[in-house]
């Protein structure tokens, strides 16, 4: 307790207030506008940190790291282009809900949601910490295909109506990220030679170009053939959600923090994955999954609240066992060295009081990111004003700057045109994107799991069955798998019957 | 404070001859950009020392990270600019494995040496219930046993997997293990998992298991103990003769860069890397600051590139 208090006194002195509050507002703001991502944001505040004193810096990276966290379901909501890759499961039904006006409810609603998921995972974190890193030692290469598989098999089921269309899409996505030097053997793939291409696609580089090339293509097609929306502009009110709103969804949120807590905690997975998962998890669970994709609210409460916990669920491995998840948390690792805190068991021992100052710099940030954004809906709601072409011109200037922040390079502001553009002209041929967002995010892990697990089994692929989790995980994905291809062959089968039947009801009347 | 009066004196003083007379302008008259070619740790010295130097130099040195390609996006970026001392590259021996394995298209000779930073020593380590003390009782083990010791490193032709494939050859090991590769530093949990029998990672990664005794670092790469850790023996200590391989860092800039330019990075180098900042800083992320001036470090890139060769060459990892 004394010492609880004594980490009160640093994490709570003006100074660090300060310092998780400014870097929150950082994030919230590189979160919220599409292009800039907090990684990038992370990497501007790292070496302003150098500087600060242990709980300041601290701080200030944990706040740009939350803020950015749920900063990037404003542009998914609002304009339908997600912040972060983990915000892109939101724009499925969170973008439908601003068409039908209800962006500020659903902004509200997401913040709150957010902040849920992370105080949950924090709590997990506090109380179980050394139980949960156990856990996660068990997640071997071969137990985390697993689950990825059975990942994947679930949220394949998300808004396919072609099967077939849905392949092509995912298998698109799988082979952008096969471009590049492949880290395990040290070969190039498709490089044809060059070393630009040796540096391959970046994920966030994918996003941009997925999200936000095709909505402004669209924009200006509209804008010059004279097809201008006015409904969208009509509707602007700062409209927040009640505490009964919020409450009505309560369960799903408690499951979908659980779930985000667990997914941050296994390394090699991350916030994208867990969030795609949650909202096939609140289809699957919903009374009315007909609604989802069409502006439900479910579908935006369960991926902002999974995505969140996975801050407070990285955080686990990151402390206990000293290994980050993602580069975000990467970038905090840095912070943590610079300032002589080594993560792994020791820390808990050595350290227990900048531990405390952690979780209370995590708890703050996310006071502070549930003020900034309550208090910012009013004026993030504004955007929709704004005529969509010239939110347009807007919105590439800043993915084209984006996209080059990440690495510095131009070879990524020629990425997300080239991809753009193709992206633009599959949505033409009604080839879906989400498919091939999946296979951004969850081919390069599966492949490397896998891999990796063939390795070290010397080419025994029993290795996938040889443990509980990983006979559990693709014992499901294969129930899963099998169950979708029932419905279908059902499907097909009595649509065929029906149209026997009329038939047969049409030749004898004549 | 009295360096940035003096500089800004200096400045106005050169730009009063520039008025009046016609001097060539003083290097530097603009910032210095440092690319920066890795993430992690390598990327937070980078930014640290960039930020030192420019506490030593009249304008700043900005880190620009260029990651990507092992490092052939960065070189190949700063080998395309101008040799005026404006680009500089926080390098390492990449540029040599970079270059034998066929990524880079050029070797060390496209860079001048500035001045060498600092040294980072992997350290290899086995699951604690191991039993082994030494890199011999391993071995023994090992042979005994005929089982093949699983050993995670970073990706196929990365220093970490260099240094493990080094050992291994001087234990008579060569053939009885396998190399996983692994990201993001995730050998050593797997190592804690007991998926893998060894591991060799940055001792930053081992220090607090080793601790806490989930697992036992067994020994380090350079040919002296390092400061971090000095109670953990030297891998020749420790019975593979010889071995002497560490990670080097050190600023360069495309070849033609003229001397008294170089000069004048190399002592505003020297100076951060003296600086208590640094040297706090080399405690606390693990790495060991090692300078040397621009003429030194030349040589034991030489030196280091014809070792990194005939490695990758008795791997048959060497693609030119």
């Amino acid at each position: 307790m004394d010492l609880l208090l004594a980490a009160a006194q640093v994490a709570l002195a003006p100074a660090a207030l300060l310092a998780v509050v400014a870097g929150t507002l950082l994030g919230v703001v590189f979160g919220a506008i599409p292009g800039l991502t907090f990684t990038v944001a992370m990497a501007l505040v790292v070496p302003m940190s150098f500087s600060l004193d242990t709980a300041p810096a601290i701080g200030l990276l944990l706040g740009t790291y939350i803020g950015g966290m749920t900063g990037g379901s404003v542009s998914a909501i609002l304009v339908g282009i997600p912040g972060t890759p983990s915000a892109a499961a939101t724009v499925l039904d969170g973008y439908q809900l601003t068409r039908r006006g209800k962006a500020s409810l659903a902004l509200g609603t997401a913040v709150v949601a957010s902040a849920f998921g992370g105080i949950v995972s924090l709590i997990v974190m506090v109380v179980s910490v050394d139980m949960v890193a156990k856990l996660a030692l068990r997640f071997g290469p071969a137990e985390t295909f697993g689950l990825l598989l059975f990942g994947l098999s679930t949220i394949c089921g998300l808004a396919q109506k072609s099967l077939v269309k849905g392949l092509i899409s995912g298998i698109l996505g799988l082979l952008v990220m096969t471009i590049g030097i492949d880290e395990m053997e040290g070969v190039q793939r498709l490089t044809f030679g060059t070393i630009v291409l040796q540096q391959g696609v970046s994920l966030l580089v994918a996003m941009i170009a997925l999200f936000a090339v095709p909505h402004v293509i669209d924009a200006f097609v509209k804008y010059y053939t004279g097809e201008r929306k006015v409904e969208a502009v009509a509707d602007v009110r700062a409209e927040l959600p009640t505490i009964r709103d919020i409450l009505r969804d309560f369960w799903l949120m408690l499951r979908c923090a659980l779930l985000g807590t667990g997914i941050g905690a296994i390394p090699g997975t991350g916030g994208p994955i867990a969030a795609f998962l949650a909202y096939a998890h609140a289809r699957k669970s919903s009374k009315r999954p007909e609604r989802f994709g069409k502006g439900e609210m479910a579908g935006v409460v369960a991926p902002e609240t999974a995505n969140n916990a996975v801050t407070g669920g990285a955080m686990i491995p990151l402390l206990s066992l000293g290994i980050p998840g993602d580069p975000a948390t990467a970038i905090l690792l840095s912070g943590l060295l610079i300032h002589g805190l080594i993560p792994g068991p020791m820390l808990f021992l050595q350290n227990p009081g900048e531990i405390y100052q952690i979780y209370l710099a995590i708890i703050v940030a996310y006071i502070a990111v549930v003020a900034i954004q309550l208090l910012g809906i009013r004026f993030f709601v504004q955007v929709l004003r704004v005529p969509a072409h010239l939110l347009a011109v807007g919105i590439i200037i800043m993915c084209a700057y984006g996209a080059f922040a990440i690495r510095n390079s131009v070879f990524d502001v020629v990425s997300v045109g080239v991809l753009g553009a193709m992206a633009y002209g599959l949505t033409r041929v009604g080839i879906p994107l989400t498919p091939i967002i999946l296979g951004l995010v969850l081919g390069p892990s599966i492949e490397r799991e896998f891999r990796t697990a063939m390795i070290l089994s010397e080419g025994d692929p029993s290795v996938f069955v040889a443990s509980i989790p990983g006979a559990v995980f693709l014992g499901l994905a294969a129930l899963v798998v099998g169950a979708q291809v029932l419905r279908a062959a059902r499907a097909t089968l009595s649509a065929r019957r029906t149209e026997e039947k009329s038939r047969a009801s049409v030749t004898p009347s004549e | 404070m009295n360096t940035r009066i003096f500089a800004s004196v200096a400045l106005v003083a050169a730009m009063a001859v520039g008025i009046g007379g016609q001097a060539r302008a003083e290097f530097p008259e603009k910032p210095v950009e440092m690319t920066i070619l890795f993430g992690s740790t390598a990327q937070t010295i980078g930014q640290l020392l960039a930020d030192l130097m420019s506490k030593h130099m009249p304008e700043p040195v900005v880190p620009v990270s260029r990651p990507g390609g092992g490092g052939a996006v960065g070189y190949q970026y700063v080998h395309g600019m101008p040799a005026d001392g404006y680009n500089i590259v926080w390098n390492s021996n990449s540029i040599s494995t970079g270059y034998h394995n066929g990524g880079i298209p050029f070797d060390f000779n496209a860079f001048q040496p500035i001045a060498k930073i600092s040294v980072e020593v992997p350290a290899f380590a086995v699951r604690a219930d191991s039993g082994w003390n030494s890199l011999s009782d391993m071995a023994a083990d090992i042979k005994a046993s005929g089982q093949k010791l699983k050993i995670g490193a970073s990706g196929k032709g990365s220093f970490t997997h260099l240094t493990t494939e080094a050992i291994l050859a001087a234990m008579g090991l060569s053939d009885m293990a396998v190399h996983v590769p692994y990201d993001q530093g995730r050998a050593p949990v797997e190592l804690i998992a007991g998926r893998l029998d060894a591991a060799l990672q940055w001792p930053g990664q081992f220090i607090s298991h080793h601790e806490a005794g989930t697992l036992k670092i067994l020994c380090v790469t350079s040919a002296k103990r390092i400061s971090q850790l000095p109670d953990i023996p030297t891998c020749a200590e420790s019975g593979a003769d010889g071995m002497d391989i560490v990670m080097w860092r050190g600023l360069a800039a495309p070849a033609g860069t003229p001397e008294d330019v170089i000069v004048k990075l190399e002592a505003a180098a020297k100076a951060a890397a003296e600086s208590d900042a640094f040297k706090q800083a080399a405690q606390t992320i693990g790495f060991e600051i090692d300078f040397a001036d621009h003429a030194a470090f030349g040589e034991l890139i030489a030196r280091d590139d014809k070792a990194i060769a005939d490695l990758m060459g008795q791997l048959g990892m060497k693609a030119q």
